[in-house]
């Protein structure tokens, strides 16, 4: 029971930069996840309940990130990164979201992989704040 | 064929140390996160159980003392009743923990409300315990559990890197805590107490006696054999699947791509069901050591192989842990959390659990001519070192790595 209470409390107070960085990494996997169930539902290789559900499931840790992002204070000069993550894990709570309500949807399926392979890693043609890998490292090297 | 459905108490008893809700993912993780680095702790806690169920077997099978029993004889009262309570205690969040994994899955076939489908999950495993004979469960749980082989499919399949599988089995020294927290992990959980509790009692309920040594030894080596070896299935998977992606498997729905992904909705169907089966075998294995444990602490009739009637207090322990377990999982506790505590904290357990089995294997009054050769004893006395240290160091990897957070 020590030992629970301890694990728990050692994710309370400020944020610092290497807490946000784990935030955003942390969300930097969940896209990556959903461009995998995505990809099966796009290929038809897989089942919708599983897909609805599972969808769910990460729409709900991107909604929490986001929420526990929004929610923590942030060490000085870190705030615009923090509100980046935020929106960045916004969309990805939409983009799951959209895969849960059309888990056999191979269209919807495969807009849901590009925006959310644009959320990961390749950037977005209208600035730089979706784009994980380079907010990760803005982060780490604390921009 | 006798003999292969003679080694169904080694494949269930296997499968709550290897493939339980906890350890799909917590192998998945490993892979992801280290690829192949951490395989050689997989054989270390296989050679490890390995060893102490074919003592605890043997012991069972020659003095008919189940390890509760000879626990109880050797520590005394007092001590005995802190491993009592300690392994109650674990018993207890494992069984919640499992439940709740059976809940999860049939929420992934069915999608429905998950609190709903863990009541239905608990009645229908209650209800087949009442019904089947312990033959019966052993062989349902154990071998439909192995359509988990699919992750082993996947692993070949996927085609991984020979090299770097052949370095994954040799022991790195590395400053992180968290490659130390998955070590000690791995190990702990391949060694959980439960195991052997009930093990050793299932020997007694299918009344082994000195003829069936071999029959032990065939259990302990292909039984934990085939854990050992859905456990590298799935890290192998997750090192060539998951790693590469970034993905971070965090819940029990992941585990079921890496066969999703290389065999389509067949694969995702054979993982869904192996972990169905693999996870409410690890329940039936919780909540049966449970009432194994504190029935013969008390000194009460047990047994499935008695009528309910025969053994009524013993029915209603392990009826009782299915209903606690419920009540655990009801709080809203995270089912994943639940059994990453109760790998941790099973290591207080650990060492008192397999001394006394140590202590008696090797004891010519007790076993006669069945006592530990040199070989057995003195790998007995090596894990009961590797043990301690990691019943030492798992509570502070526990905390310093944020139950592996990071």
């Amino acid at each position: 029971m020590v030992a629970c209470g301890c694990a728990l409390l050692a994710g309370c107070g400020p944020l610092d930069r290497a807490e946000l960085g784990r935030g955003v990494e942390s969300l930097s996997a969940l896209a990556a996840e959903g461009q995998l169930l995505a990809d099966g539902v796009v290929q038809d290789r897989t089942r919708s309940t599983h897909t609805r559900v599972h969808a769910g499931t990460l729409a709900g840790d991107a909604a929490h990130e986001a929420q526990k992002l929004a929610d923590a204070t942030v060490e000085a000069g870190a705030d615009r990164e923090r509100d980046e993550a935020v929106a960045v894990a916004q969309r990805l709570d939409d983009a799951l979201g959209e895969l849960e309500t059309f888990p056999g949807g191979e269209r919807t399926a495969a807009n849901v992989h590009r925006a959310l392979t644009k959320i990961q890693a390749l950037g977005d043609h209208r600035g730089h704040a979706d784009d994980l890998e380079r907010l990760a490292g803005r982060i780490k090297d604390g921009a | 064929m006798k003999a292969v459905l003679q080694i169904a108490l080694g494949i269930i008893a296997a499968i709550g140390g290897f493939v339980d809700i906890g350890d799909l993912v917590f192998n998945s993780q490993a892979g992801a996160v280290f690829g192949y680095e951490l395989m050689w702790a997989v054989p270390i806690g296989v050679l490890g159980i390995g060893l102490y169920a074919e003592m605890c077997g043997r012991v069972a099978a020659v003095t008919k003392r189940p390890v509760f029993d000879v626990i109880r004889m050797r520590l005394g009262l007092t001590t005995g009743l802190i491993v009592l309570v300690a392994s109650l205690f674990v018993n207890l969040l494992t069984v919640a923990a499992e439940i709740g994994g059976v809940g999860l899955l049939l929420q992934l076939f069915f999608d429905a409300p998950f609190t709903l489908f863990a009541l239905l999950g608990a009645l229908a495993l209650a209800t087949i315990i009442w019904f089947v004979p312990f033959e019966g469960l052993e062989r349902l749980f154990g071998y439909a559990g192995l359509a988990l082989f699919v992750f082993v499919a996947a692993a070949l399949y996927l085609g991984p890197d020979w090299h770097s599988v052949a370095r994954g089995f040799v022991p790195e020294a590395k400053s992180s805590t968290l490659y130390w927290y998955f070590v000690v992990g791995l190990v702990a959980a391949a060694l959980m107490p439960y195991e052997v509790y009930f093990y050793s009692s299932g020997a007694v309920e299918e009344r082994w006696g000195p003829g069936d040594l071999r029959v032990n030894r065939l259990n302990a080596v292909i039984g934990y054999g085939i854990g050992g070896l859905l456990s590298l299935g799935i890290m192998v998977s997750a090192a060539q699947l998951f790693a590469p992606a970034g993905v971070s498997p965090d819940h029990l729905g992941t585990v079921p791509l890496l066969a999703q992904v290389p065999f389509g909705e067949t694969g995702l169907l054979l993982a869904l069901l192996g972990m169905l089966f693999a996870i409410g075998g690890a329940a039936v294995d919780a909540s049966f050591a449970g009432a194994y444990s504190i029935a013969q602490f008390a000194g009460w009739e047990w047994g499935k192989y008695r009528r309910a009637s025969g053994a009524p207090r013993f029915t209603l322990a392990w009826l009782l842990f299915f209903a606690l377990g419920l009540i655990v999982l009801m709080t809203g506790i995270d089912p994943l959390d639940l059994t990453e505590y109760s790998v941790v904290l099973s290591v207080v357990a650990l060492p008192l659990t397999y001394l006394p089995v140590l202590l008696i294997a090797r004891d010519r009054t007790f076993m006669g001519d069945h006592v530990n050769g040199a070989i057995a004893g003195s790998l007995g006395w090596v894990y009961f070192v590797v043990l301690v240290v990691v019943a030492v160091v798992a509570i502070p990897l526990l905390l310093a790595t944020n139950a592996g957070a990071g």
